[in-house]
């Protein structure tokens, strides 16, 4: 039993020595890696990946998929922007009503999946993919195409005011970590999120009401959407139907990197923060060693492959009876 | 929120003309291979105009659209008049909305279009000849196609080089850097033609400024977000030595500019290529040192224009000089000393163009490399 | 002859098999028993190749050979039959039975399908299975089903040339006694064919069928004892190492139950499809157990009180309320609970721990405002770890890991711990070896005791006979005959097998 229970370490510990692993080798290749200024770095692209990973896991700890996040993304930036400018263009006047108006639309557009997905008996992959390209239509509709520039610098201090190094939205997004960290172990929808990924069957055998649940599932992670989009648009001070572009390959990526199976059940918060980390990492560190972009998916691709399998292996490995 | 409304409107309205299109094309595709004639027509009395397009999501079809609603609307009829074709990056869409089109109105069409990919240029341009009908083209066309080859009805094929306005730009940058440091570029795609060209237009200037260092280069892909995180890993490996950005488009010196915010770097030379609104905006701000206004609205007006007229008899695209038929467009070089009046006239309003005067803008005949 | 003389196997950090001497001679039918984790199913992977030993010999025919997998094993004549059906259900019976074998009726890249159906004939007559060939898998019963697993393996026969020696795993787990009698008929039959290895948790079947029985416990064989003289009680005691407990099913514990104090009570009720009238009522402390063949309509009316399933007619009383939804969760907060024949499906959710599966079905009792009581959770599971005698090192220990019994346990225990007091019990004791099964035994009797009232598909006649206060046999989705089963004046098996069938 104690080398299954290595093995089990090992396993479980796995993405955080890649990462690890990963920091080392572009440390040698370039020393100027490591340093705070380039973790700070790292840290601001990896925040709105960080949050749309977390939307993501939970319903990947569900057992179903969400692939809607760019469409959502879109819509919450988008709205963000415009309610932010017609409120006067300050987070520090009214215009803070900006911040709970989009994670209003994220939460209406994560239930409106939900709704779909459990209501019309739609697969979750079909179900939010097509929810996604509405998403991208209606902030078409909402921009005409068009960029929406967010210059109050109260709101853009989360990027530009720093606190040991790293800027405010570096702290904003752990804190929300938080919170989903607690709605995963604290909260009777976490753990049912775990039941629901691990046996379905079980779950409504146990008396759960699992499509109520899923549904909960998907606004959760339009909520997390919606934060996706806010510090997205904090970082680079524009809002457009392009915000959420990319955000579905990384997030998912980040997601199973991390060690969260696909299957559902197992996983959480904190593996999706290394998952982000590692993919961001690999992002920073390709341009920092000067190697070719092109190697950059290359790897990528290649880490995805080595983390699916290792965390689809683990049954086989309990082949005593 | 009327724009939203005015953009259902149209959007409704244009879907309800292409689905009729596209059902029309099915019954009447016999109907116009009976009718195909390849002899020049005389001249038509009130031609349908349409843009055939990649799509909506960015600035500048949205400007290209703009310059043909401009144009319709120039000849008394409602802005709604001017038929979308969208083809969302899908050359097979491109040809086949454009066929539709063909089948219904027959030579009845004055069509401006970008083929989408430069191999899809010759069987839109055979269709509409086929047609009898008139088309004006720009960007995506092989060298061996060329206007003069098929009579009157294929007007006219517009470009534009880049390597000139790039290395103009270039030459910007390097001045504001004292002629000596460390340079960076953000490219586009690394396969687009664009792409290539801006590039080639830094390498060219970097020729005269021996003091200068290329740092890197590396494809951000036309992305803010990308280009931004790019823009942090250059600041890591280079630290100070970077003195000077050169962008391949402004959407990614937005990006750029913000990561340059997050580290509270001020005033890093950079420049842009595009001329944006935004980046107009910011080059009288300051904020860029330049960047390459290639004048889509006029471009969009000028090529329904050119269609509109040689359909109409206006003019004889063949009794018209080579260089009225293959040019490139314009590619004007926005400063900080001219940004803000160029902003005045050009990004806050459209001048009222003249669109019967036709070359007016054009930047020559386009070269080919061999 | 087939013998494996010395056989070792480890896995890390266990000795599964210590030098197993084992052997099969022509024609004869082996049994071969011992409790879970006793390493018979790492001995059968062995035999078909599935698994490699790591010392000792095994022989055909006195000749030392070593498989790589199962088709070596094969080649060599050695087939099994699974426990798991390994057939699958989208292919027809004859590419079943040819699956991975189809060279011999291929030409020129296409398969000669009437040439296969023939061929497939001659094999279903060696099992006298009388259907097409061509029929789809899915659409057979379960025993028809292992008859073609059966016949798959029997075409081993034309492709070697010694004898065959086929596995036969846990085959009558899911066959009604009618069915196994005809299994046990054909195999005796086949004896001239083959040798047989028979793997079964039913011990008076293994007596039944074999010549000689190995008995297996930790790894070892305990003792080789010859089928004439074989007897259950002999072999169960060599089984465990101990005395069985001399009242197996703790008759002495059962009590009457309250007659006043009907818990559930159902009125003329019509499962979905089943088009039967079922009526019935339960009392708290009360065992009834349902009693009837595979398929006669047990599980439907479980489900249907369970709320998975709505009834078409009748209606059903929980403690004299007539209950108008039907949900798993609405029959939860009734009280009502449900331990069903799948473990591992519906019954616990590996990956998550002792005390997260205990307080799955009553998470409004640990949470406020729908936030978690972590440690008051963490305190019942403990609680309960020591009233059950759950072997866990922690209440954090994933359920995943834990044996058979003690996930029962833990399944058990997050209904009676949520004050569930109508417990449906479906197969609670399958696959539970002995020690594991008195236990749960012990606890249908302290359910009793506190008064919850219980209904029981049992594993097995005598389990069903020695728990139950009350016994209802069922065929064809109908109550046919009611027993009442008081100690000391217990229907006997025989009584209830002719209402069965």
């Amino acid at each position: 039993m104690s080398t299954l229970l290595t093995a089990d370490m090992i396993r479980k510990w796995a993405p955080v020595l890649v990462l690890i692993g990963l920091v080392l080798l572009f440390t040698t290749i370039n020393p100027h890696f490591f340093s705070l200024r380039n973790f700070a770095r790292i840290t601001i692209s990896s925040t709105p990946a960080l949050m749309v990973a977390v939307g993501v896991t939970f319903v990947i700890l569900m057992g179903s998929i969400d692939l809607s996040m760019e469409g959502t993304i879109a819509v919450c930036a988008v709205l963000f922007a415009l309610i932010l400018n017609i409120f006067g263009g300050s987070i520090s006047g009214i215009g803070w009503l900006a911040i709970p108006g989009a994670l209003l639309a994220g939460a209406f557009l994560g239930a409106v999946n939900g709704i779909v997905h459990v209501q019309l008996k739609i697969p979750s992959f079909m179900a939010s993919l097509s929810l996604g390209f509405i998403g991208i239509g209606l902030s078409l509709l909402i921009t005409g195409g068009n960029r929406i520039l967010i210059d109050d610098p109260v709101f853009r201090s989360l990027l530009t005011f720093r606190i040991m190094g790293f800027p405010l939205m570096v702290y904003a997004a752990l804190l929300c970590l938080m919170v989903a960290w607690f709605i995963q172990d604290d909260t009777v929808i976490g753990r049912n999120f775990y039941a629901v990924g691990g046996g379905e069957d079980l779950a409504r055998a146990s008396g759960l009401n699992v499509g109520r649940l899923r549904i909960i599932g998907f606004t959760l992670a339009g909520i997390f959407y919606a934060l996706g989009a806010i510090f997205a648009v904090a970082r680079l001070g524009i809002a457009e139907t392009e915000t959420g572009r990319n955000f579905m390959f990384t997030s998912i990526t980040s997601v199973v990197v991390g060690g969260t199976a696909l299957r559902g059940g197992s996983g959480g918060v904190w593996s999706t923060l290394v998952g982000v980390l590692i993919v961001n990492v690999i992002g920073n560190g390709m341009v920092v060693t000067g190697l070719p972009d092109y190697f950059q998916d290359g790897v990528l691709g290649i880490l995805v492959i080595f983390a699916v399998y290792l965390s689809t292996d683990r049954r086989s490995l309990s082949f005593i009876k | 929120m009327s724009f939203i409304k005015n953009y259902l409107e149209r959007q409704i309205c244009e879907r309800r003309q292409f689905l009729l299109l596209s059902a029309y094309g099915l019954g009447g595709m016999a109907v116009s291979s009976a009718l195909k004639t390849k002899t020049a027509r005389a001249a038509v009395q009130n031609p349908k105009i349409a843009w055939s397009y990649r799509d909506r999501t960015n600035p500048y079809w949205n400007s290209i659209v703009a310059g043909g609603d401009a144009f319709v609307r120039s000849l008394g009829r409602p802005s709604d008049s001017l038929i979308n074709l969208i083809n969302e990056g899908s050359s097979e869409k491109s040809l086949a909305d454009i066929k539709s089109l063909l089948s219904r109105y027959g030579s009845q069409v004055a069509l401006a279009a970008d083929p989408n990919d430069m191999p899809n240029c010759r069987p839109v341009v055979e269709a509409v000849c086929s047609a009898g009908a008139y088309i004006s083209t720009i960007w995506n066309k092989t060298d061996d196609l060329h206007p003069w080859d098929f009579g009157d009805n294929y007007v006219s094929h517009m470009t534009w080089s880049d390597v000139g306005p790039s290395e103009q730009t270039a030459r910007v940058l390097f001045d504001a850097m004292g002629g000596k440091g460390g340079v960076v570029h953000l490219g586009g795609i690394a396969s687009n033609n664009p792409a290539i060209e801006r590039l080639q237009g830094l390498k060219n200037a970097l020729k005269s400024y021996p003091n200068i260092e290329l740092l890197a280069v590396q494809a951000a892909d036309w992305d803010t977000q990308k280009a931004n995180q790019v823009m942090s890993g250059f600041l890591t490996r280079y630290g100070d030595a970077v003195k000077g950005v050169h962008c391949a488009s402004d959407t990614m010196a937005y990006g750029v500019i913000e990561a340059l915010r997050a580290e509270a770097i001020e005033g890093m030379p950079i420049v842009s290529y595009d001329g944006n609104p935004q980046a107009v905006g910011l080059v009288a701000q300051g904020k860029l040192l330049a960047t390459v206004f290639t004048n889509p609205y006029w471009g969009g007006g000028i090529t329904a224009a050119l269609a509109y007229y040689a359909a109409t008899g206006v003019f004889k695209p063949s009794s018209e000089p080579k260089e009225h038929r293959e040019f490139y467009g314009p590619a004007t070089l926005v400063t900080t000393k001219d940004a803000s009046e160029f902003k005045s006239k050009y990004i806050d309003s459209n001048p009222e163009y003249d669109w019967k005067s036709l070359w007016s803008f054009t930047s020559g005949p386009i070269k080919y490399k061999s | 002859m087939f013998e494996l003389r010395n056989v070792e196997k480890r896995y890390p950090g266990v000795h599964v098999l210590k030098g197993v001497d084992f052997s099969v001679g022509d024609g004869e039918i082996v049994g071969l028993v011992g409790e879970n984790g006793a390493g018979k199913s790492t001995l059968m992977k062995i035999i078909y190749g599935a698994v490699q030993h790591d010392a000792g010999d095994v022989l055909v025919d006195g000749e030392n050979v070593h498989f790589r997998n199962p088709r070596d094993a094969m080649k060599r004549g050695i087939g099994m039959v699974y426990q798991e059906q390994s057939l699958i259900p989208n292919l027809t019976v004859m590419e079943n039975i040819f699956l991975g074998f189809e060279e011999p009726f291929v030409y020129f890249g296409s398969i000669n399908w009437r040439k296969m159906a023939a061929a497939a004939r001659k094999q279903l007559e060696k099992v006298k299975l009388n259907i097409s060939p061509s029929t789809l898998t899915s659409k057979l019963t379960f025993a028809q089903r292992q008859l073609v697993e059966l016949a798959k393996v029997l075409t081993l026969e034309e492709r070697t040339e010694g004898k065959l020696v086929i596995l036969l795993d846990e085959p009558t787990s899911v066959l009604s006694k009618e069915e196994i009698d005809l299994l046990f008929t054909l195999v005796k039959e086949l004896r001239r064919r083959a040798s047989f290895i028979f793997v079964s948790h039913r011990l008076d079947e293994i007596i039944e069928l074999s010549d000689r029985i190995y008995v297996l416990k930790d790894g070892v064989v305990v003792d080789t004892i010859d089928g004439e003289t074989a007897n259950a009680a002999d072999i169960q005691k060599k089984m465990v190492g101990r005395d069985i407990h001399s009242q197996y099913y703790r008759e002495d514990r059962q009590s009457s139950f309250d007659k006043n104090n009907v818990l559930l009570e159902l009125e003329h009720v019509t499962i979905a499809g089943r088009g039967n009238d079922v009526s019935l009522a339960l009392h708290a402390g009360e065992v009834i157990a349902l009693l009837g063949v595979e398929g006669s309509g047990r599980e439907p009316i479980l489900r249907t009180i369970f709320g998975m399933q709505k009834p078409e007619k009748g209606t059903i009383k929980i403690r004299g309320e007539p209950v108008n939804a039907f949900s798993a969760a609405r029959s939860v907060a009734h009280g009502i609970a449900y331990v069903p024949r799948e473990r591992k499906i519906e019954g616990i959710a590996s990956g998550m721990n002792v005390f997260e599966n205990m307080t799955l079905s009553q998470m409004k009792n640990y949470s406020w405002g729908g936030i978690l009581k972590v440690p008051s959770e963490r305190a019942l599971a403990r609680d309960w770890i020591h009233r059950l005698s759950v072997k866990v090192p922690s209440e954090n220990t994933d359920c995943g890991n834990l044996s058979g019994g003690n996930q029962q346990k833990v399944v058990l225990a997050k209904w009676r711990s949520g004050g569930s007091d109508i417990i449906l019990l479906d197969h609670p004791t399958r696959g539970l070896d002995i020690g594991a099964k008195e236990d749960v035994y012990d606890m249908i009797r302290d359910m009793s005791q506190d008064g919850v009232g219980i209904i029981l598909v049992a594993d097995t006649l005598e389990e069903a006979i020695g728990l139950s206060h009350t016994i209802a046999v069922i065929r064809d989705g109908e109550i046919r005959q009611w027993f009442t089963c008081l100690p000391g004046s217990k229907p006997s098996p025989f009584d209830l097998i002719q209402h069965m069938v």
